[in-house]
């Protein structure tokens, strides 16, 4: 359970802080290059990308842990009243991941658009073009495909993400986002005001400063194993939870482990 | 790849689409918003050039802002007069006169004109030549470096031997021009109608200063106010108050270009035939008709 928590913790930090994914992994970059002209606005963007991403990786989840990976329930049930059993639990229909994604990804981003306009028309005439262009989005697609990752990459399927975790990454992936978008808000919204050489107007600066920001989030690298060092269990501590005898090899569900 | 790996993917993709579509479907009906009629009706008859030439920030920002704030019809620049009837009728108000916005030079001075000019070597634009003194001996006209060609989007206005001319059968009076002329000189005036009168001079100088710098100038004479009470000068220099301007004073004008010793008085737009029969035997400066270049010259050496 505390492990758990633990995992959790450290996959909402990392998503959001330390492997942000515009500043870390560079997905996203059109909305944050050109939603990111005035603070409210980039605070709404990252708001529906939020979201959206929410409603994404929950539908990506599902459609990856019950269809897609292999051995997955509902298509290994399907496949089972065609062929032997032994030859449905090896269909693997993880090809489809990326059409599968960016289907439940437009259709949601739709179906928002939709709720929206319905019931919040200010935001819905705050947002404009930018809510179908998140459609678009793909920060969005990296967060299913690093769930799809971690359900189909791991070797043990006890490991594979829960919902919870997919969510939570999902989640916190958002907040990341909209940290980002609205720090260079912030920042474009001074820079208006600078005395900007020609050949650096315009776009050139914003990629300069985009640069510069993902210098600075580079600060937080290593954050993640420290924070996991510190916050599991030290071995002698675990050991006694165990009720484990201390300085030999153990075996454990992953493998041989030392202890002490 | 096998048989059932295909038949599966074609099954996923197919259920997915099904629930999808049935969702969105759902939704489409449960979450639908009454769209006022007249405002997809606006949508249509709007060019959707989203150029937000009328003040609004695309087309269909400007449709609602109509029906639901009562904002004047005929803003749109692009689509003119007939755009313009058009949503009255849907709006059913009348449409009083819309005076379409439009460009005039108020300098009428080409190269051979202008006295006192020097070389200039600096940079070839407007901008950056009306920091230096001495380009020309007129610091009011045109300087001939072609700001307000580069600054349109619609190829109508060109430097035409050192004047910046308008080509009103392409303008569509977006004001880019004006906004960017360094001297000011370009106006934005209502045109009343497709032809209207204009002052070709700026030059605020005593008239034997004007003549010192420039063979055309308004030298503010005040032959033009005698014979037309429409004309009025001010520091030497005459205008028009278009206001006021209608066919009524046909006649007095013409009297007052007839006056005019200068021949600064002129006639901007797009002439029409009975304009043209109406101006045949009288000795009027012609509108000059735009070319495709300009004084910067690509053989010329930039400093």
């Amino acid at each position: 359970m505390l492990n758990y928590l633990v995992d959790i913790f450290l996959i909402a930090v990392s998503a959001a802080l330390i492997n942000n994914f515009v500043l870390h992994y560079f997905v996203g970059i059109c909305p944050f290059v050109g939603v990111s002209r005035r603070i409210e606005m980039a605070f709404g963007m990252g708001c529906a990308v939020t979201f959206v991403i929410s409603i994404a990786a929950f539908i990506s989840w599902a459609i990856t842990t019950f269809i897609l990976v292999p051995g997955a329930p509902l298509s290994q049930w399907i496949a089972g009243f065609f062929v032997p059993a032994e030859t449905a639990a090896k269909v693997d229909l993880t090809i489809l991941s990326y059409i599968v994604y960016i289907l439940a990804i437009s259709s949601s981003v739709q179906f928002v658009e939709m709720y929206v306009r319905k019931f919040y028309p200010p935001l819905y005439k705050s947002f404009g073009v930018y809510l179908p262009l998140i459609t678009t989005n793909c920060a969005i697609l990296f967060a299913c495909l690093t769930i799809m990752a971690n359900i189909v990459g791991v070797d043990d399927p006890a490991d594979a993400w829960d919902l919870g975790r997919s969510l939570v990454l999902a989640i916190f992936g958002g907040v990341g986002f909209t940290i980002a978008i609205v720090i260079m808000a912030g920042i474009r919204e001074e820079l208006d005001l600078c005395d900007v050489p020609k050949p650096f107007q315009g776009a050139a600066i914003t990629l300069i400063v985009a640069g510069i920001l993902a210098l600075g989030f580079m600060g937080f690298t290593g954050v993640d194993s420290g924070l996991r060092k510190a916050l599991t269990p030290t071995v002698e501590k675990q050991a006694a939870v165990e009720n484990l005898p201390v300085g030999k090899m153990v075996k454990t569900a992953s493998g041989y482990r030392l202890i002490g | 790849m096998n048989a059932v790996t295909l038949g599966l993917s074609a099954g996923t993709l197919f259920a997915m689409a099904v629930v999808l579509a049935y969702i969105l479907g759902w939704a489409s009906r449960k979450f639908h918003v009454e769209v006022d009629p007249r405002v997809t009706a606006i949508m249509e008859a709007l060019p959707g050039a989203n150029c937000g030439g009328c003040g609004f920030v695309g087309c269909s920002d400007y449709a609602e802002a109509i029906v639901a704030d009562g904002a004047p019809v005929n803003k749109c620049p692009v689509g003119g007069a007939s755009v313009a009837e058009e949503v009255a009728g849907i709006m059913g108000v009348e449409l009083t006169d819309t005076l379409p916005f439009r460009p005039i030079v108020h300098c009428g001075a080409h190269t051979q004109d202008k006295l006192l000019r020097h070389d200039y070597l600096g940079e070839k634009t407007c901008e950056a030549a009306n920091l230096v003194s001495g380009v020309q001996g007129c610091t009011y006209g045109c300087l001939g470096y072609g700001d307000c060609t580069r600054a349109c989007n619609y190829d109508a206005i060109h430097v035409v031997d050192g004047l910046a001319t308008v080509d009103y059968d392409k303008c569509v009076g977006c004001g880019a021009c004006a906004n960017v002329c360094p001297r000011n000189i370009i106006t934005m005036t209502p045109f009343k109608y497709q032809r209207v009168m204009a002052i070709a001079c700026s030059n605020k100088d005593f008239g034997k200063s004007v003549k010192e710098v420039c063979t055309v100038g308004c030298i503010g004479c005040k032959a033009c106010a005698k014979a037309c009470s429409l004309f009025h000068v001010e520091d030497n220099l005459s205008s028009i108050n278009y206001e006021l301007y209608c066919q009524d004073y046909t006649d007095e004008l013409k009297k007052a270009i007839e006056k005019c010793p200068q021949k600064r008085i002129i006639l901007v737009g797009k002439p029409t035939e009975k304009h043209l029969a109406e101006t045949k035997d009288m000795d009027v400066p012609e509108l000059v008709e735009a070319e495709f270049r300009t004084t910067v010259d690509d053989t010329e050496w930039w400093g």
